[in-house]
């Protein structure tokens, strides 16, 4: 046992690979949060007054509030935040005319990220490739494919560049779903946020590629605090994916995301998430507090919300990617990969409340606990009286590697309508030894056992995954636990 | 107009907790301890995840009396109707949390064990009450085991030898009757040797009880090592009554601990349940069935803390719900780093019956041991349709058809009762119930 443990735990211990930084010009504010830096943004984004009037209610409003600590199962010391930056931008601001006018260390850094924008340009007459917005330490830089998709009237731009030329529907859908007085870190990032994605599609319009967003977070002490909001329109269709990384660093770096989403009649969004930020080493040193609320609509009826998440980075993850069903007949879906190793910790789930009649919803949560980390589900189903027929289906299952680490399950399950069938398993397990003796005996050695079983075992989650994200995700969860022995 | 300005409940009762604590026998250090630890936290409120859906505070709105409980007039008639049938158990009977000798009646008590008054063992056996005296029940973090802790100064003390078999259950009966409404606050303690066994059957009934009255009662139970112990727990004749329990139970190597708990009344009902398997191969059974209606609230919270391996655990929790009531469900699986090979299952099963009750269920699970097999399940919804029609369709009128359903569905817990008496007893209120 003891052996098996060390090889494991070598195993278990590999290095992050997207630790580099970019030596990019950064026009950033001083350090610290008061009204000053609020104005100071907002000013720097050029946005007008009623813009203005909302970072700073929501700032007000998140003086007044405590940094929540009492309910997760998390564990990690008060955040300073004063001694964060928030601001910082890539110092070429002005609109680019061409590629070749971008900062080529920029463009050096999307090649890392494997999302090459010249290699996009020459592709673009290539139907169904990725049109991307990359946002970096909270700017967008860069948004592709804006001209092909604004033929079909859809509007993928970044949320500065909407609150300038859409002001209407950023006013109209802007904290319609998450409110400031939401939580803590919904409130702090709409003071704060700087930037993010916004994405229109218009009535009847199925967008006729996946829409992306890469997150990177690259100076050091800044936080990141982007926001992105959806809206499809009555009968539109959009596939979204969101992929995140950031530079190794050894203090703790904060990220606050809002996303919102909402669906008119008919209407379907999906979104997928491959986290990737950096977890900290192999000491729980440094890391990303990842603090993030994401929920969508369904403002009306037949409409359909899914979510699919695989999360393998963060120090912290704080997240609860959730649905409203207000429409009758409306449907969500949560499916969720968490990977936690080394001293990573995950309080990560979802939220599906259950208020149109006949809505339906499904959750299939798959948690891997891999060295000293903790990973815990924690959602809430709830039913609201009058919510005719809502059906939910649950499961959670753990992974457990290793007997240092941890796996919890938390579902709460709130029904207030008789005739509700709202059903929950979870169970928690180890890979046996029994089928990686199976795959030893077919000539496949342990490491590459692991991934296989591992990747069976997800496999609900990553079919759920466009193509281009599934395949990076399967290699993200080998690497993530390569070989680890039950 | 001259609004008196209330005292905050907690205040209240530690300042009440000054006033008498010359009077408390023994246990002066700790009980100090426990006041001030019941100060720090304060009665729950929602606000508190344990006490999420359970607001405790709303029960202490109304003035409460503590302290001056004496015995009421209590008839023997009074309490024949609390007897169950064919039981044929030792009767231990509590009069507002005190024991009452005269109408306790004891039967084959072996040599060697003691069921006697709290209040007697407190002075008589005053060395085994302190080794075992609030070393289960944890006064830190639970607001209501330290205010009980406290103040405790009656109620049951019950402890059996090595070696011995306590054939005939005991039956303890909680006798609420007050002229004002009150803080009852029994103690139990049961001290269970090695390769022992007792049986114990609880209920809590009320005579002409007004409806405030709240019975804060906490049990601590030690068991040895190859013991058995079976607890029922059984809240029927108590409407209006607002009851906290908290059981608390410590089992050593190769133990057994079944519990079933039966919720038909009471007003205001939580129900805790803390079992730590300290050491391996113990096996823990925990079972309850609610049936609810009115303005009733049940909330079940069990905690079983797997600390050692090779141990089992089992929790069955089913709830028929009707009219405005709200059923809670938490329970609780932790296994510990070292309680490997561990088998735990839970599993809460509830039906609506009307469009105003609530279910609210958080069955979860913290594991910090890899080589164990937990799982819990949670379901909320109605009858089967198909079983339904098939019984209409042979002949059987809607609410029979009902009847039958709800009867198998709750026949789940109440056929884990291992005393045949009591098990024809409850299906027999179970049935009656339904009914109404």
């Amino acid at each position: 046992m003891a052996e098996k443990n060390d090889i494991l735990e070598k195993q278990i211990s590999t290095e992050y690979k997207f630790g580099w930084t970019s030596d990019i010009e950064m026009d950033s504010a001083p350090k610290g949060l008061s009204e000053e830096i609020v104005r100071f943004i907002s000013k720097k984004k050029n946005e007008p007054e009623w813009m203005l009037d909302f970072r700073l209610k929501a700032y007000r409003h998140w003086l007044q509030l405590e940094e929540p600590h009492y309910w997760a199962h998390l564990n990690y010391p008060k955040i300073n935040y004063q001694d964060i930056i928030y601001y910082a931008a890539p110092k070429q601001k002005k609109e680019l005319a061409s590629l070749d006018e971008v900062d080529p260390e920029l463009l050096k850094t999307f090649e890392k990220l494997g999302i090459s924008l010249e290699e996009q340009k020459r592709l673009s007459g290539v139907q169904s490739t990725i049109a991307v917005d990359a946002v970096i330490d909270s700017v967008s830089v860069k948004t592709t494919f804006k001209e092909v998709l604004a033929e079909k009237g859809i509007i993928f731009c970044s949320f500065s560049e909407a609150v300038q030329e859409h002001p209407e529907l950023v006013k109209k859908y802007m904290g319609s779903v998450v409110p400031y007085t939401d939580n803590y870190f919904s409130a702090l990032n709409s003071a704060v946020f700087t930037d993010g994605s916004f994405c229109y599609i218009p009535k009847g319009v199925r967008c006729p590629m996946e829409l992306s967003t890469y997150f990177r977070i690259n100076t050091a002490g800044t936080g990141q605090f982007e926001r992105t909001l959806i809206v499809a329109d009555e009968g539109a269709y959009v596939s979204y994916l969101e992929g995140c990384t950031a530079p190794q660093r050894d203090e703790n770096q904060l990220h606050a995301a809002v996303v919102e989403i909402v669906t008119h009649k008919n209407a379907e969004v999906k979104y997928s998430t491959v986290q990737n930020w950096y977890p900290g080493d192999k000491n729980g040193k440094g890391g990303i507090y990842n603090f993030v609320t994401k929920r969508g609509i369904c403002l009306e009826e037949n409409s359909k919300i899914s979510w699919t998440q695989v999360e393998t980075g963060s120090a912290i993850t704080w997240k609860y990617p959730s649905v409203i069903l207000k429409g009758d007949n409306s449907v969500g879906e949560f499916y969720s990969v968490a990977v936690t190793n080394n001293h990573q910790q995950a309080d990560t789930g979802t939220k599906m409340i259950h208020l149109g009649k006949n809505t339906r919803s499904t959750i299939v949560s798959k948690g891997i606990s891999a060295g000293f980390s903790n990973n815990s589900y924690r959602g809430l189903v709830r039913v609201a009286k009058g919510a005719k027929n809502a059906r939910n289906f649950s499961q959670c299952d753990s992974l457990l590697m290793g007997d240092k680490c941890g796996a919890h399950t938390f579902p709460y399950i709130e029904i207030k309508d008789k005739t509700a069938v709202v059903e929950h398993e979870a169970t928690t397990s180890k890979i046996g030894e029994d089928q990686i003796f199976y795959c030893n005996q077919r000539g496949i050695d342990n490491e590459k056992a692991i991934g296989l079983i591992v990747n069976g075992y997800c496999k609900e989650v990553l079919n759920q995954l466009p193509m281009e994200f599934a395949v990076e995700a399967q290699k993200l969860l080998a690497v993530s636990l390569e070989g680890s022995v039950g | 107009m001259n609004v008196i300005e209330k005292i905050p409940p907690t205040e209240k009762l530690v300042a009440e907790f000054q006033k008498v604590k010359g009077s408390l026998i023994g246990f002066s250090a700790l009980r100090e301890k426990a006041i001030s630890e019941f100060e720090r936290l304060g009665i729950p409120n929602r606000k508190n995840e344990e006490w999420k859906y359970s607001d405790a505070s709303a029960l202490f709105k109304n003035e409460l009396q503590v302290g001056k409980l004496g015995s009421m007039n209590v008839q023997k008639k009074d309490i024949e109707k609390f007897l169950i049938p064919n039981l044929n158990a030792s009767v231990v009977v509590l009069v507002n949390g005190i024991y009452s000798e005269e109408q306790s009646a004891l039967k084959n008590i072996p040599k060697g064990v003691v069921v006697s008054s709290f209040a007697k063992a407190i002075t008589e056996k005053s060395e085994i009450v302190s080794t075992h005296f609030s070393k289960y029940a944890n006064i830190t973090g639970d607001a209501f085991v330290a205010l009980n802790t406290a103040f405790a100064t009656d109620g049951v003390f019950i402890s059996i030898p090595d070696n011995t078999i306590v054939e005939t259950p005991v039956h303890i009966i909680n006798i609420i009757s007050t002229q004002e409404p009150s803080l009852l606050q029994p103690r139990f303690l049961f001290i269970i040797g090695n390769n022992s066994e007792l049986k114990i059957v609880e209920s809590f009934d009320a005579i002409n009880s007004n409806t405030k009255n709240v019975c804060n009662s906490v049990a601590e139970i030690s068991i040895g090592k190859k013991s058995k112990v079976q607890y029922y727990k059984l809240q029927n004749d108590c409407s209006g009554v607002h009851l906290i329990s908290s059981v608390n139970v410590h089992q050593q190597k190769d133990s057994h601990f079944d519990t079933n708990t039966v919720t038909l009344n009471g007003d205001w009902v939580r129900n805790n349940l803390n079992i730590v398997p300290d050491a391996e191969h113990c096996e823990t059974h925990l079972n309850g069935l609610f049936i609810t209606r009115g303005n009733q609230h049940v909330d079940n919270h069990t905690l079983v803390d797997h600390r050692k391996p090779n141990c089992e655990s089992n929790q069955l929790y089913k709830g028929i719900l009707d009219g405005k009531s709200v059923g809670v469900f938490n329970g609780k699986i932790f296994v510990r780093r070292d309680a490997q090979k561990t088998n735990a299952y839970q599993s809460s099963k509830n039906i609506l019956l009307s469009d105003d009750a609530t279910i609210n269920t958080k069955p979860q699970l913290e594991i910090y041991a890899d080589d164990v097999k937990c799982s819990h399940g949670s379901t909320t919804g109605q009858l089967n349709e198909e079983a339904m029609f098939y019984l209409r369709s042979r002949g059987l009128g809607e609410e029979s058809a009902k009847n039958l359903l709800l009867f198998a569905y709750a026949g789940d817990v109440i056929e884990k009762i291992q005393i045949e008496s009591l098990k024809i007893y409850l299906e027999e209120l179970v049935n009656q119930r339904l009914k109404k």
